[in-house]
């Protein structure tokens, strides 16, 4: 594991690649996302799904190696649901996550600093109603189970095959219906 | 030189995208969602909104991996796009009509947007990077999580378009 300033220089690099990366894959745009969520545009969409099936296989094989080892926050059920259904509202509005506002900015889309002011509130709101949340929605149900990976991979029971399988069926649907449009 | 200039293909993007998560995963032994960071810039920017004084000190958020990470994001997409030539000044998310309305509509799509994006995410406890790493390590809260924002986005994305309302500007 990565100490000190190393970790700063590689968690530096590994960002200046992921906002090159945001950039090349069109997720800092609007105009993408908004076709991607209109059903209008496939790019984003396949890009989205090969990231899931891939990244599903490759953290079950590395984990399998005991390469790699897992690092999730508890989650619990009601906030998931509706945190989910919250970032979506907001999502059809300004089309950006904290990352790809980030990216649009450094990209020169000043607009997206907007989001940004908005994302800021958001934690000053949360933080100060903390104590009202943990006694209302993260009580409502236990935590959620810790994610496990079955030992077979090809486990009927084992969730990592289910979503690679679907992955790959929706990728071929996608691909062969949508059409692309051109991004920004 | 096409590799830094054009566009990359969806395989290429996600396969990156989720390699980039593992790696971090590797190296860091640690969530890879940008929570914290988010949250001591946000900090920031709340104590120097409230500074009562020139005079009264306020400590810069601590530079640790995640808010390095952060800064990477801001170099990495300006290189990008000036390699490519996307990169262009834009104060407006949409340029059809006049300047006050336009003013209006990107300060509350943009202000309200990203308010209701952060406040879903804090609720959740983690970044959408750390929803989409903890989603490839199986974790139920992060799929419950994506398939209820990306319904409801999708849901009300087509309900403005309907109306004429979501714009549609590069």
């Amino acid at each position: 594991m990565l100490e000190g300033n190393y970790r700063l220089a590689v968690a530096i690099f590994i960002g200046i690649f992921c906002g090159f990366l945001l950039v090349k894959s069109d997720l800092a745009w609007r105009k993408t996302c908004l076709n991607m969520f209109l059903l209008k545009d496939g790019r984003l969409l396949k890009t989205l799904l090969f990231s899931l099936g891939f990244g599903v296989a490759l953290v079950y094989l590395l984990q399998h190696l005991e390469v790699i080892t897992l690092h999730v926050r508890p989650g619990y059920f009601w906030a998931s649901l509706i945190g989910g259904a919250l970032s979506g509202l907001g999502l059809a509005f300004c089309f950006r996550v904290p990352i790809t506002a980030l990216a649009a900015i450094g990209a020169g889309r000043l607009y997206a600093l907007w989001s940004l002011v908005g994302m800021f509130l958001a934690v000053s709101l949360v933080g100060a109603v903390s104590d009202l949340l943990s006694a209302s929605i993260y009580s409502w149900s236990r935590p959620l189970d810790a994610p496990q990976q079955p030992i077979n991979f090809f486990d009927e029971g084992n969730p990592a095959l289910w979503i690679i399988l679907l992955s790959i069926i929706a990728l071929t649907f996608i691909h062969f219906t949508f059409r692309g449009e051109a991004e920004e | 030189m096409k590799v830094l200039t054009g566009k990359w293909s969806f395989y290429i993007n996600g396969a990156l995208l989720s390699a980039m998560i593992v790696l971090c995963l590797y190296l860091f032994q640690d969530t890879v969602g940008m929570n914290d960071g988010m949250i001591q810039i946000s900090e920031y920017a709340q104590e120097t909104a409230t500074q009562v004084s020139d005079s009264e000190e306020i400590a810069l958020p601590p530079l640790e991996w995640q808010t390095g990470f952060l800064g990477g994001i801001l170099i990495g997409a300006l290189a990008a796009s000036l390699m490519s030539g996307n990169w262009k000044i834009r104060f407006f998310q949409d340029d059809k009509s006049g300047i006050i309305s336009k003013s209006l509509k990107t300060i509350l799509y943009g202000v309200g947007g990203g308010f209701f994006v952060m406040l879903g995410l804090q609720l959740a406890g983690d970044s959408f990077l750390g929803q989409w790493s903890a989603a490839l390590q199986l974790s139920g809260g992060a799929w419950i999580f994506l398939i209820s924002c990306f319904a409801v986005a999708s849901g009300v994305a087509i309900l403005l378009e309907n109306r004429g309302e979501s714009g549609g500007d590069k």
